[in-house]
């Protein structure tokens, strides 16, 4: 699985990078890489099974337990 | 910012179809108001489009007065460049939210109701895939699909209205107006939150809209035209299943399911789930669109397409843990989300309140309409 998702990746990269180093698009390149290496971490402890914070449930406690505004 | 990142523009005719479609795209969200207000639940989709008008009426308004210029360049010209740029991601964090929201919903009723032994990734992939290509082709693409969109939505839910009048029982509706005050604020408070009150997101794309004059009347109508086809639904649902249609997911499905004539036109749900599909594919392809652009923006890059695979990668994998099950979307979806997403909704209204105090946009600058 860890394979399958470093030919993704490798997949989405040359799809991207040649067309942005075609034109000089460094900033573009550096926000793609920066967003494309979080996504990589992301998934990759997905695959792993480590427990990712679930956004939803925090939402869920500062409305509900913190702030009280939650309707049931 | 003065460079375009969006060459394309849209006519407003397209504007009108792509708010019809993205209402319609939430065709199974009014489930959550279900939950609350039973079978008066048609009363809070009149409702909840009577707050959401005015409400898209500002939002508009405020676009019309910065003529060219989106949500996150109307921040930044009206709180200055380091505040604008915090609320502008604070504003594009929330269609990066609903993404994976819409995705996992859309994800889980066909693993429940038509692939229960497929992986739930495996549909959240394929179809945010499909999304991305839209959204990498440019806005004109996706707006030229609305009006295939609407059509085909209005004609299969009339025609499975029509197909379940045997089905039928006006008692279904009695007792009317049965809910209590909290319930039919809160209702109403769920329509405007969850399928209505998104196309706050419109801000992005109403600047690439030809004729600017007209996209308020455009979107306006859209709404309505969306509004109209959930209340042909409802009733339709409610008139069908009675008290059944409170506890299901998907009562819409459940309610076509029903049809059986004379045991030749049967099997019409999977009329419901294309049009689903295709609804809540220009729901997420426009929302995807401005999150992309707006952080393409936010970052003051030339062009928002190298950003747009990332986000797909972040959507799946947030869809991927966001819930546990349907149930909890059901609960979030009816008593968290709600309060949750004012948060995003006072932008525009704080927005366009600070313009008007500080009298912007300046006339000097040669934008005032």
């Amino acid at each position: 699985m860890i394979f399958l998702l470093l030919v993704f990746f490798a997949i989405v990269v040359w799809l991207e990078v040649p067309g942005l180093i075609r034109k000089k698009y460094w900033r573009e390149l550096a926000v793609f890489s920066l967003f494309l290496l979080s996504t990589f971490f992301l998934s990759l402890l997905q695959l792993l099974d480590v427990r990712i914070p679930n956004p939803v449930k925090g939402i869920e406690y500062v409305i509900k337990d913190i702030l009280r505004l939650n309707y049931k | 910012m003065l460079m375009k990142i969006e060459k394309g523009t849209i006519s407003s005719s397209q504007l009108l179809f792509l708010a019809a479609a993205f209402v319609q795209g939430a065709a199974l969200v009014v489930a959550f108001a279900y939950v609350v207000t039973k079978h008066d639940v048609w009363i809070i989709i009149i409702s909840g489009l009577a707050v959401t008008l005015p409400f898209l009426w500002g939002c508009v308004s405020l676009a019309k007065s910065f003529p060219g210029q989106n949500m996150v360049q109307i921040m930044e010209s009206v709180y200055g460049t380091f505040l604008g740029k915090g609320l502008s991601i604070l504003f594009i964090s929330f269609p990066f939210q609903v993404i994976s929201h819409n995705l996992r919903f859309i994800g889980d009723f066909f693993v429940i109701y038509m692939y229960p032994k497929t992986p739930l990734v495996v549909f959240l992939i394929l179809f945010i895939a499909v999304c991305a290509w839209a959204v990498r082709s440019g806005i004109e693409t996706i707006a030229r699909i609305g009006l295939v969109t609407v059509a085909i939505t209005i004609f299969i839910d009339v025609l499975t209205f029509f197909l379940l009048l045997g089905e039928m029982e006006a008692t279904n509706f009695l007792p009317m107006f049965e809910l209590s005050v909290g319930d039919f604020i809160q209702g109403t408070h769920i329509m405007f939150a969850i399928p209505y009150g998104e196309l706050m997101i419109f801000l992005m794309i109403v600047p690439y809209v030809n004729k600017i004059k007209q996209a308020k009347s455009a979107l306006l109508w859209g709404l309505t035209i969306g509004a109209a086809t959930l209340l042909i639904l409802v009733v339709r649902d409610i008139a069908a299943l009675g008290s059944l249609a409170n506890v299901l997911v998907a009562p819409s499905f459940e309610a076509v399911r029903l049809i059986d004539i004379a045991h030749v036109i049967t099997r019409m749900e999977l009329l419901v789930a294309i049009v689903l599909l295709i609804t809540v594919f220009i729901k997420i392809s426009v929302l995807y669109y401005a999150s992309a652009l707006g952080i393409a923006q936010i970052f003051g890059l030339r062009t928002y397409r190298p950003l747009v695979i990332p986000i797909a990668i972040f959507s799946v994998s947030f869809s991927m843990v966001i819930y546990d099950a349907a149930a909890e979307q059901m609960y979030v979806g009816a008593n968290i989300w709600p309060v949750y997403s004012l948060l995003f909704y006072m932008l525009p209204v704080m927005t366009m309140l600070i313009a008007k105090f500080r009298r912007l946009p300046r006339a000097q600058e040669g934008v005032r309409p």
